[in-house]
Parts: structure tokens; C-alpha cells; sequence
């Protein structure tokens, strides 16, 4: 295994009284793409102030490419930042941004001119040059600003909620483009995001954040399947959760159903919660043909266009509710309506338990 | 794990060069201030506990003020000509406001024009109008039945005049964010429009009164120049610190009086400020702005006042003009120019109005470049919280320190044998210096809200391209910023141009300036000159004006094509 790009260790940061980033580490390695994702307040901006120097953590040790870097100031750092207020200079031109850290460096009038150019046409934007920012559209000066921090070439890129400013369409745009050109240049790059959708789709690895720490790390796929913990459960993606009690080996009883499950470390008798995704539970209709399976009633049916939300309760439920997600395509076949009962099949390995009453906060 | 944290050694944040320059030149500015202000600030107050030998004798100068009811009468003099000259001011900056902000009258742009030219005179131009309309030979002497325009008559009337636009813009601002919902809401309520008027309108601009009502009570009660030339035998506080320093030499019970009066300034000043933030926080973004309708009985009363208003005001300026222009009051009014020659007189000179002019254009352009350099130092430099919050605080003495004080202050301080800074006393530096500490505040302040309307990331973004801080200074900020600075250097210039308070006590046979020349022609009974040069002012900050009117907008059209979309 190579040595980390960067790494972050036992990180702290202290307002007075109010701890924002508690004893936070993470390794992240060349090239990878990395969100840091959590609610307001969770310290995500804090650590990527502290990563860059522009508030500077009060304990532990960031090191970038072998080199400690806790205690310098931002100038003496490699990175290149965007913003989610794109902060151009608008009273210059659009290439006279992008040319803004290389005329910094001393470098010849055409070298500079040369890699104006390349950098416009990178972000699709080859005209645009002797432009003013405030001509542009917003997704067009987000571009100019990823430009212009990529303009020098540095180590690592921090993108500071850099789509959240910008209308779904386009946001939804610029996420791929960014994600490809990341891809292209290789770049070990940070993005802060407080939208899990973006993370999910744009990262190589998420790290979960609250009240100052991390929850998990890991790639989506895991964080969406495998969430650590209640909280990581319930912020990514939708979740059912129920109470649920642990009986034999390897199963529970919700509501008067005895399902089969993982059910490693916890006694029997044990007060559970059991996690299951909407789009995980398979609505069979009149047919029972699965092992893990239980009865229930549809109380509600809303249409989205590409499948159904079903609200269940009743049967082997019980009080509970359940709500899951139905293909518009199987609703027709089943031919499911309001108040139907219906058989429903969870698959064991879909089934994630967690201990009961540690809710999330 | 918190506590493994705790035992790490805690980071101490290295310095680069530009945490060097910035926090280095903040510094700089923090000494300045001292010097300029804080030092003999609290020289004056070390003072006012001395006697004329510099021995300390506690409060023995304060008992003798307070036992001498010839001086400490003055105390109630200035409070209540002060009170009804700012209640009367008030009432009618206030109607002045509501015609121009919530009735349908013609020519608002004419009439806020007219409300403003106040502001280009010293004060100490109402004055002398005041005395060729109601004086002893005046034209309208019989509008006063007998009674002398000398005294607090002609006191209350000058301050009027003058602190006229002082209290039209803080009310003019207030009233001018009005919500039209809050008005619908009323009106389908049905409310009458006096409920309308007292719950909505008066509720909604009443911290833009109470700031108006502090600014212009302080304005007055430590104003000079109107006093000065029609208080006849009527003693005011600011009156009173000229005769004991100018008078007496009675430096110690100068400064004894001149603390009297930086209680009101600086109660006045807390209030401002606190009225300035609810003022601010009562508008929600999602505010409708307010279309007054039509409506005549209201847009007629609202014509009568600012008509009557704006005729006055120009009815004052006319005066002084003619003033100037007559042969000789009053027996031959043909016109001359004889009074602009100031060569018979021994008050002033054209040498006074080259120094004014001098004034006002060094203070304009070093006032700025310290106010902007200095307010971009307190508002982004990255280190030294404690001292940012300091300087800032610096910054925001002056606005409670009434000229006459700061300019006393200066004497002790610059005037003191020890002090190595005494080869300024008497010199157009110094002058400069104690007008750029006099006005510093509102250009300080000016220049943060422009500096605030900044991306706060330029710094940023500018340190991780290692652009150093002075580089993106002066390429990107200056130029966003430039229309704010060059109002804070009107503003320096016209202050320089206009101010008498200050530098009455500050001038050397070598610095004399227009303003303190037309007290001393006036003192000398050359009043017509004294007119003469008043309007030589009123006309050079008009001008000033104009050009900075064009200044502005050449600059938007060539350098800012950025605002164009």
C-alpha cells in the first residue's frame, strides 16, 4: 500500500467553548475524489478550512504529500479552491482570472497565453475569454473559477460546495463534467457537499460527518448498503426503520413476522432495529413464494411516474408502517390497489440491524 | 479521545509574509490612531484634573465650573436652546421626508437637491444671513417684534439650518424602507390612516428618529460657529471653551468644560449605534417596496411644506450672496466684488482660501488612502483578532468627539514641550492630521460596508494562487471599491473645506483658512466679507461636488465595464 496523499490526524478545532472537529483522521490517496458529507454544523467546512490553512485547526497534523503542513499559512500550501460564490474578480476579464496565479509565477507573456486557451477549451468555454464574469452564467462562472484553480496545477483541489448555487439542471450538468475532468487530470480533489445524491455520484469515497465527527468512511456503495451506523442509515438515501426483537438464531419478529436475517451480536430477546430500504422489499401480491416473507395491507399507492410509493401496515405488520418503493411496470402486472393485501418478500442480506433506541440526533 | 487530543501540543499557526505586512501595517494604523487621537484624548482629561502649573488637584476645576453659576449657567443654556433647536429641526426634517418618500409631490428630485446645500456651507453661513435679514439694519427685522435675532433666537434658527440635512437623511432612510405589505395589511384591517400613520409609519422609521434625534441634538450643543457670530451675550458650552482657551488662556478650564461636552457625543453615539442595527434588521429581504398612491389633501400639505422649506433654505443662501455682492449694507445695494477683495480687511485674505483648498485636498487624498488601507486592514487581515477589534474601535472615537475637544486635545498634546511631534504644532500637517482624526469615522465606515459587499473568499482564492494580499488589493479590490473611495474623499474635502471647530484653535499666522476667516472677519465686523468668503466656500464645494458627480460616472463608463451586463 502507497503512503497516503494526505493525511489528517486527531484533527481538533475549538471556538471558545464549542468544539467544531473532534479528533478527526483520514487518509486520502493520489488521485482519489473524496466528499465530505453531513448536515449544517457538522464540520465539514471547518475541515476543509483547517486542510487549507484559512483556519488553521487548534491540535493535530495535516500532512500533504510527505510534508507537514499543520502550521502553515494558506499561501504556503499547495491547493487550488472554488467556492460555492464562485469569488471571480469581476472587474477583470474571464482570462485575465484564469491567467490571475500564473501571471503570479513569473512565467512568459505567451506560455500564459497558451495556457488561457487550453484551460477555456478544457471547461468548454473557448470563446468566453475577453468576457467579463458577470456576463456569464452561474455554471459558466463556476467553470472559470475551476479553471482558474487549476490554472497552476496543484497538488490537491478543494471544492467548497461548489454546485450548490446553481439550478438542478444545470448543477446536475456541471457534476458530470467535473467528476470527468477530475478523472482526466488525475487530481487528488475534496469536495464539501451537504447533498448526498451529489456525494453518491461524484465520489471515489465518502466521508460521513456529525457534530464534529466522522461517522464512516468508505465508497458509496458500502456507505448506501452497509451504513455504520443509525445516523449514516438515515441520512443516505430512504430508510425504514422498525423496532424489532431478536428471537432464534439469525432471525427477528417484526410485528408478528419472523424474518431471517444477520443478526450477529445481539442476544437473543435483544430490542433491535431493523433497517431495510424501500427499493429492497419486493411486493409479491396474492403469491407467496419466498421464504422471508410476511403479509400486509397497501394503505396508500402514490405515483411518481417510474414506480409507486406504497405505505403498508396491518396484516403481520401489525401497527407498524412500512414504505416501499413498486416499478410502475410490476404495479401493473400485480395489478396492486389501495387497501389490497399483498405478500411481501425482504431479502435476508437486505436486512441490517442496529441497537435499539440509539436514535440519531 | 478528547483527551488524547487535549494532551496533543496545541498548533501555533505559522506567519507567511502576507500575515507579516497585514498584521505590521495594522499595527501602524493602531499607532497612528493613538497618536492622532487617543493620546491627546486622554492628555485632555489628565488636564481637566491639573492647574495651571500642571499640579494634580482632582476635581477642584469641576467644583469651581459648578460654583461659578456665570460659567455652569451655561449648562442650561446649551441644553434647552439645544432641545428646541433639534425638536424643531426634527419635526420638520421629518415632514420634509415624508413628502419626499410617501406623497406624490412634483420636482423631489429638485426639492432633496435644495435640502442638501446645507451641507456645503459652514455653519457659520446661517449666521451671518441671519443677521442681514433679522440683524439691526436687517430686511425682515419686524418679523421678530422687538425682540434681538442676538441670543438664543438666532441660535435655535442658524442650528436649524444647518443640521437641516444631517436630520433629512438618517429620517429619509428610515422612511424610505417601508414594507407595503405591513400598509396593505393595515388598510384591510381597516385602519384608519391615522392608526395607519402612527402604527406602521412612525413605528416603522422610529430608530431613523431616535438616531436623527441624537445626531442633531449633539451636532448642535457642540456646534460653534452659530453661536459664535449670533449668540450675542448668550453663553454656550462651545462659546464658553473658545473664551476660556482663546479669551483667557484658561487651558485647564477648557478642558473641564470641553468634557461636559463629550457627555451628550458620546451618550449620542452609543444610540446611533444601536439604533443603526435594529434599523437594519427590521427589513426583511422579502420586503415590498411602498408606492404611495395619490392623494390630494396629502400631496397638497406635502407641496405647502417643502415648497416653504426649500424657500427658506434658499432664501438663506440669497441672502449671504447678496450680502456679498451689495456696495454697502444698506444704504447701496448695487452690485461689487469689492468684498471679495479681502485685502481691507485683517480677518482674511486670499492666502486663507489657497490654504482651505491646500486643506481639503491633502486631507481628501491622504484621508482616504489611511481610511480605505486601514478599514480593508481591519476587515481582512487573518491574524491578530484582538488587535483588528481594537483598531476598529479606534476608529469609531472620532464619530463621538465634537471638534472643539479634539482640536483643545490637539494643543495639549502637540503643544507639549516634550513631545518629539512638537515641530507640527502650527503646520498645515498638523491641521490635516486633526481634520482626518475629526472625520475619520464615517469614512471608515463607509469604506467596511463597501469592503463587505466584497466576495469574503477574494483572500482566499488570492492566497492559494500565491498572489500576495497587496496584489489582489490593489488589482481587484481598489477597483471594485473605487466609487466608495472617492466619496469618502468628497466627503473629507468638504468637511476640510467647511469646519471650523476643530481647527480654530489649531491655525498659525502661516495656515489661516477660509472657514476660520469668516469668524474673524465677522468677529472684526467685517461682515460682508465674512458673507463674501462663506459663499467662496459654499461655491468651491459646489464645484467640488459636480466634478466628483462626473469623476463618477467617467469612471463607471471607462474602467468598470464589468458592471455592464
Amino acid at each position: 500500500m502507497t503512503t497516503p496523499y494526505l493525511r489528517v490526524r486527531n484533527v481538533t478545532k475549538r471556538f471558545g467553548h464549542f468544539t467544531a472537529l473532534d479528533d478527526v483522521s483520514i487518509d486520502i490517496h493520489r488521485g482519489e475524489f473524496v466528499c465530505f458529507l453531513g448536515p449544517s454544523g457538522c464540520g465539514k467546512t471547518t475541515l476543509l478550512r483547517a486542510i487549507s490553512g484559512l483556519d488553521i485547526q487548534t491540535h493535530g497534523a495535516v500532512e500533504q504529500d510527505g510534508r507537514d503542513i499543520s502550521a502553515l499559512p494558506p499561501a504556503q500550501r499547495d491547493f487550488g479552491i472554488v467556492f460555492q460564490s464562485y469569488a471571480l474578480f469581476q472587474n477583470l476579464t474571464v482570462a485575465a482570472n484564469i491567467a490571475y496565479g500564473l501571471e503570479n509565477r513569473k512565467r512568459p507573456k505567451a506560455e500564459i497565453q497558451r495556457r488561457v486557451t487550453e484551460l477555456l477549451e478544457l471547461i468548454g468555454l473557448p470563446e468566453s475569454g475577453p468576457k467579463y464574469p458577470g456576463q456569464l452564467s452561474g455554471g459558466q462562472q463556476q467553470r472559470v473559477a475551476l479553471a482558474r484553480a487549476l490554472a497552476v496545477s496543484p497538488g490537491l483541489l478543494l471544492l467548497d460546495e461548489p454546485l450548490s448555487a446553481l439550478d438542478a439542471k444545470v448543477r446536475a450538468h456541471l457534476r458530470d463534467e467535473i467528476k470527468i475532468l477530475q478523472r482526466r487530470l488525475g487530481i487528488t480533489t475534496i469536495m464539501i457537499t451537504h447533498d448526498q445524491e451529489e456525494a453518491i455520484s461524484m465520489a471515489d469515497r465518502i466521508v460521513v460527518m456529525r457534530g464534529g465527527r466522522i461517522e464512516q468512511i468508505g465508497a458509496p456503495l458500502e456507505i448506501y448498503h452497509r451504513p455504520a451506523n443509525l445516523f449514516v442509515a438515515e441520512f443516505i438515501g430512504a430508510m425504514n426503520l422498525l423496532p424489532a426483537t431478536r428471537i432464534g438464531y439469525g432471525e427477528i419478529q417484526l410485528g408478528s413476522a419472523r424474518l431471517a436475517c444477520a443478526a450477529e451480536g445481539y442476544a437473543p430477546g435483544a430490542a433491535v432495529r431493523a433497517a431495510v430500504r424501500p427499493e429492497d422489499i419486493v411486493c409479491t401480491g396474492k403469491t407467496n413464494g419466498h421464504a422471508n416473507s410476511l403479509r400486509a395491507e397497501v394503505r396508500e399507492m402514490e405515483f411518481m411516474g417510474p414506480f409507486f410509493w406504497l405505505s403498508l401496515g396491518g396484516g403481520e405488520l401489525g401497527e407498524h408502517r412500512l414504505r416501499a418503493q413498486l416499478p410502475s411496470q410490476r404495479a401493473r402486472d400485480l395489478d396492486l390497489r389501495a387497501n389490497d393485501a399483498t405478500h411481501l418478500h425482504i431479502p435476508a442480506e437486505r436486512i441490517r440491524l442496529f441497537p435499539h433506541g440509539v436514535g440519531h440526533g | 479521545m478528547a483527551e488524547l487530543a487535549l494532551a496533543a501540543p496545541r498548533i501555533r499557526p505559522r506567519l507567511g509574509r502576507d500575515e507579516w505586512l497585514m498584521g505590521g501595517g495594522l499595527l501602524v494604523l493602531a499607532l497612528y490612531l493613538a497618536v492622532t487621537l487617543l493620546l491627546p484624548l486622554a492628555l485632555m482629561l489628565a488636564k481637566s484634573a491639573q492647574d495651571r502649573d500642571g499640579a494634580f488637584v482632582g476635581l477642584a476645576n469641576f467644583a469651581r465650573y459648578f460654583g461659578n453659576p456665570a460659567l455652569s449657567g451655561t449648562v442650561g443654556n446649551s441644553l434647552w436652546v439645544s432641545a428646541l433647536a433639534t425638536a424643531i429641526t426634527i419635526a420638520l426634517a421629518f415632514g420634509y421626508a415624508y413628502a419626499l418618500n410617501r406623497s406624490r409631490i412634483p420636482f423631489k428630485g429638485l426639492f432633496r437637491l435644495v435640502a442638501m446645500l446645507p451641507l456645503l456651507a459652514p455653519s457659520l453661513l446661517p449666521a451671518i444671513a441671519l443677521v442681514y435679514l433679522f440683524g439691526n439694519q436687517g430686511v425682515l427685522k419686524g418679523w421678530l417684534f422687538g425682540e434681538s435675532i442676538y441670543g438664543p433666537i438666532g441660535i435655535v434658527i442658524g442650528s436649524v439650518f444647518w443640521t437641516f440635512p444631517h436630520a433629512l437623511i438618517l429620517i429619509s432612510t428610515a422612511l424610505g424602507t417601508a414594507d407595503a405589505r405591513l400598509y396593505e395589511a393595515s388598510e384591510s384591517l381597516g385602519a384608519s390612516r391615522w392608526r395607519t400613520f402612527t402604527t406602521v409609519t412612525l413605528s416603522g422609521a422610529r430608530y431613523g428618529l431616535i438616531s436623527a434625534l441624537f445626531v442633531v441634538f449633539t451636532l448642535i450643543i457642540t456646534d460653534f460657529g452659530v453661536p459664535k457670530v449670533v449668540g450675542g451675550p448668550f453663553n454656550m458650552l462651545a462659546t464658553d471653551i473658545y473664551k476660556q482657551v482663546v479669551g483667557q488662556q484658561n487651558f485647564q478650564m477648557g478642558a473641564v468644560v470641553s468634557l461636559l461636552l463629550l457627555l451628550p457625543a458620546v451618550l449620542a453615539f452609543f444610540v446611533e449605534r444601536w439604533a443603526q442595527q435594529r434599523q437594519i434588521s427590521s427589513l426583511s429581504s422579502r420586503a415590498v417596496p411602498y408606492q404611495p398612491k395619490p392623494r390630494r389633501s396629502r400631496d397638497g400639505a406635502a407641496l405647502a411644506l417643502v415648497a416653504v422649506v426649500a424657500v427658506m433654505i434658499l432664501g438663506v443662501f440669497g441672502m449671504a450672496a447678496f450680502a456679498s455682492l451689495a456696495k454697502l449694507w444698506p444704504y447701496d445695494l448695487s452690485p461689487s466684488l469689492r468684498h471679495y477683495d479681502f485685502s481691507a480687511t485683517d480677518g482674511g485674505s486670499w492666502a486663507s482660501y489657497g490654504n482651505s483648498i491646500r486643506l481639503g485636498l491633502y486631507t481628501a487624498a491622504f484621508g482616504s488612502l489611511v481610511v480605505f488601507i486601514g478599514a480593508y486592514l481591519v476587515e481582512k487581515t487573518r491574524v491578530a483578532k484582538p488587535l483588528r477589534t481594537a483598531t476598529h474601535l479606534l476608529a469609531l472615537i472620532p464619530m463621538a468627539v465634537p471638534g472643539m475637544v479634539l482640536g483643545l486635545a490637539y494643543i495639549f498634546f502637540f503643544n507639549a514641550p516634550g513631545n518629539p511631534l512638537n515641530f507640527l504644532y502650527g503646520t498645515m500637517a498638523m491641521l490635516v492630521l486633526a481634520t482626518i482624526a475629526h472625520f475619520y469615522t464615517v469614512g471608515h465606515l463607509t469604506a467596511l460596508t463597501a469592503l463587505k459587499q466584497l466576495d469574503p473568499e477574494f483572500e482566499s482564492v488570492s492566497a492559494a494562487l500565491k498572489a500576495p494580499f497587496y496584489r489582489t488589493f490593489w488589482r481587484v479590490t481598489t477597483p471594485l471599491c473605487l466609487p466608495a473611495v472617492l466619496d469618502i474623499a468628497l466627503y473629507f474635502f468638504i468637511n476640510a473645506m467647511t469646519t471650523v471647530s476643530a481647527v480654530v484653535f489649531l491655525y498659525s499666522p502661516d495656515t489661516t483658512l477660509a472657514s476660520v476667516a469668516v469668524l474673524n472677519m465677522d468677529d472684526a465686523g467685517d461682515t460682508a466679507p465674512a458673507a463674501a468668503m462663506a459663499m467662496l466656500i459654499v461655491v468651491t464645494c459646489a464645484g467640488v461636488r459636480l466634478l466628483h458627480v462626473g469623476l463618477s460616472r467617467e469612471l463607471l463608463n471607462r474602467t468598470q465595464v464589468w458592471r455592464r451586463r
